[in-house]
């Protein structure tokens, strides 16, 4: 593959459906950028236009100051000539060929290869199935295909819409660990679009935001996962990573552990990851996800209690709604957010830099970590 | 020249006739069917409306227009005369030109019905690895309506072979030029010769019948595959 493109310029407006996109922004790319937002809200149609797909697109839009389109210079590559990768929701496999024949339809058509299709079938865990019929795959089987023929036409920017929204829970999780596997050994640039924001804090390393047909710059992560907090849009959660330490196979838990600068450090358990796959995690970062309503607030140290975890805390933000309060805490460096009732919140009389415990249950703390040796999704 | 050999020589005329009309059916239907399938104007109903023409129209019609344009003393046949050296009207392109325009309906509407239905996402997903556009028709469209194209070209061959109306008016009756089945079976007919009739008319049903079944059988089974394969 040619030198990694790093950064996509994007200026334009395209009506669509009844209403407009306009997109005015330089995203710098990352191993993987994340698109979140709702159904309808254009986010599909930016892949589309960054793809080549939609040619009424009225702007600018260029791949690391190679030029793609210019309405004003009159200039659009087609998007056959673009070089980008683009996965559908809807997998879009070619019905007359088959497993094998659907990733030569993209590795026959480039001058130059670097990628073999057995290396291929390899990364996408597709050896068993390649001559098999692609009409008769499960729906991730038929994603697995659609992902390793974007890829067999060596594109330099790979685009993914909700390519596994169809999916099962585990199966999803499968795909997902073999999409960032992929992205890893081949270290391709990816726009991952997405409505679910599990999935995206997942598989993202950064995030952006597309409501109502404008998007917004890419924030980290977790950032970008805390500031939709305060939107009210979505459940409110706190979103972090935590470094594996141990596992507790005799209580059914795993112990993370939360980096801070001082030495005393914090653990957070969470109910055992599985285990069959080598290697056994330990030292690994892992993303979890902890929904607001999911934690409570002590004054107290909660000393004589069935939760496992608890966290001394400092509020540093309240928010009142009509119906709870959300509280924003510090432990060490990282935030958390908790929502209780406006009763609780009154009853308690917090206030901020006021210093409390935070408790949730093991099974408050979301991962999508799966492991196991061979998928057969 | 004896009724059997007359007869052979006029079986001969109407297939080649017809296996030409067919080839250039298929040339100029194709894009035809495509610019129809994909466009999206609402001038678009009144290009469909002139395709669909030679349904409705008594063939007489056709060919008495057809007839007028070829003849010497029009632009059409003028052009025809200078750039060829021979008259256009009762000669064996007039009758091909005719039958095109006759039949095009029969070509044109199963193939755009088919690529309606396609759609675009095969288009885009194949686009997206990197194939230009008639790279797409031949490695996607054409095999993804495989059965269409069979339906339509079976069609346009045994409606051309039917023609009796539009030929007889702009072709005649010269033997191995314009002379077709039809009109040779008029003749038997108009002569009394029952017998000659009965050969021709019992010929033409039963081959008819048998290409038609053959079109139905294969279409049958295309297009089950071909609907499941568009859809999954």
């Amino acid at each position: 593959m040619s030198a990694t493109p790093n950064y996509l310029t994007l200026a334009f407006k395209l009506a669509f459906n009844g209403f407009e996109i306009a997109v005015d922004q330089n995203i710098h790319l990352s191993a993987i950028t994340g698109i979140y937002g709702d159904s309808g809200s254009g986010k599909s149609t930016l892949l589309r236009v960054i793809s080549g797909l939609e040619q009424k697109a009225i702007g600018h839009v260029s791949l690391s100051g190679a030029l793609l389109q210019d309405s004003e210079q009159k200039c659009f590559i087609k998007a056959e000539n673009r070089q980008i990768g683009l996965v559908f929701q809807d997998s879009r496999l070619f019905p007359h060929l088959s497993v094998y024949q659907n990733l030569a339809y993209g590795a026959k058509r480039q001058k130059q290869s670097t990628l073999s299709i057995e290396k291929v079938l390899t990364l996408t865990k597709l050896n068993q199935l390649q001559h098999q019929n692609v009409t008769q795959l499960s729906g991730g089987e038929k994603q697995r295909v659609s992902i390793a023929r974007a890829l067999l036409a060596e594109p330099k920017l790979l685009l993914l819409d909700e390519p596994f929204s169809a999916l099962d829970k585990t199966t999803k999780s499968q795909m997902l660990t073999i999409l960032k596997e992929i992205q890893q050994q081949l270290q391709l640039p990816m726009l991952y679009v997405s409505h679910s924001l599990s999935e995206l804090q997942y598989i993202a390393d950064q995030l952006i935001v597309v409501s109502a047909g404008k998007i917004s710059q890419a924030y980290p992560i977790h950032q970008a996962i805390h500031q939709l907090n305060s939107s009210g849009e979505t459940s409110a959660k706190t979103s972090l990573s935590l470094t594996v330490a141990e596992h507790l196979p005799d209580y059914g838990l795993t112990r993370l552990s939360l980096p801070t600068s001082q030495d005393n450090v914090c653990s957070i358990y969470l109910p055992l990851l599985e285990q069959t796959a080598q290697p056994n995690l330990i030292g690994h970062q892992l993303r979890c996800i902890i929904y607001a309503r999911d934690i409570s607030i002590s004054l107290t140290k909660p000393e004589h209690s069935s939760i496992v975890n608890h966290l001394s805390a400092t509020i540093s933000a309240i928010a009142n709604s009509k119906t709870h309060a959300l509280i924003t805490l510090q432990v060490a460096e990282q935030q958390f957010y908790a929502q209780i009732s406006l009763w609780s919140a009154n009853r308690m009389a917090l206030t901020t830099k006021a210093n409390v415990y935070i408790q949730f249950k093991a099974n408050a703390v979301h991962s999508h970590h799966y492991t196991e040796s061979s998928p057969n999704a | 020249m004896t009724d059997i050999s007359a007869d052979l020589l006029a079986l001969t005329t109407t297939l080649k006739m017809a296996a030409i009309t067919t080839v250039i059916l298929l040339l100029i239907g194709t894009p035809l069917a495509w610019y129809l399938a994909k466009w999206q104007s609402r001038f678009k109903v009144f290009f469909e409306a002139i395709v669909a023409l030679p349904l409705v129209l008594p063939p007489t019609v056709l060919g008495f227009y057809l007839l007028l344009a070829f003849s010497p003393t029009s632009l059409p046949g003028q052009f025809w005369q200078s750039a060829t050296g021979s008259q256009l009207a009762f000669s064996f392109s007039a009758i091909v030109i005719g039958s095109v325009l006759y039949s095009l309906p029969f070509v044109v509407q199963p193939l755009q019905k088919a690529f309606e239905q396609l759609g675009d996402h095969h288009l885009e997903a194949a686009a997206m690895l990197g194939a230009g556009p008639i790279d797409r028709f031949f490695s996607v469209v054409l095999p993804l309506t495989k059965a269409s194209f069979i339906t339509a070209t079976a069609l346009g061959f045994a409606h051309t072979v039917g023609e009796f109306g539009v030929v007889l008016m702009i072709g005649g009756n010269i033997p191995g030029e314009t002379r077709v089945l039809s009109i040779a079976l008029f003749d038997h007919v108009e002569a009394f010769n029952y017998a000659n009739a009965h050969l021709l008319s019992a010929g033409l049903l039963i081959a008819s019948l048998l290409l038609l079944s053959m079109v139905y059988l294969l279409g049958n089974n295309f297009n089950k595959r071909q609907q499941s394969a568009i859809n999954s």
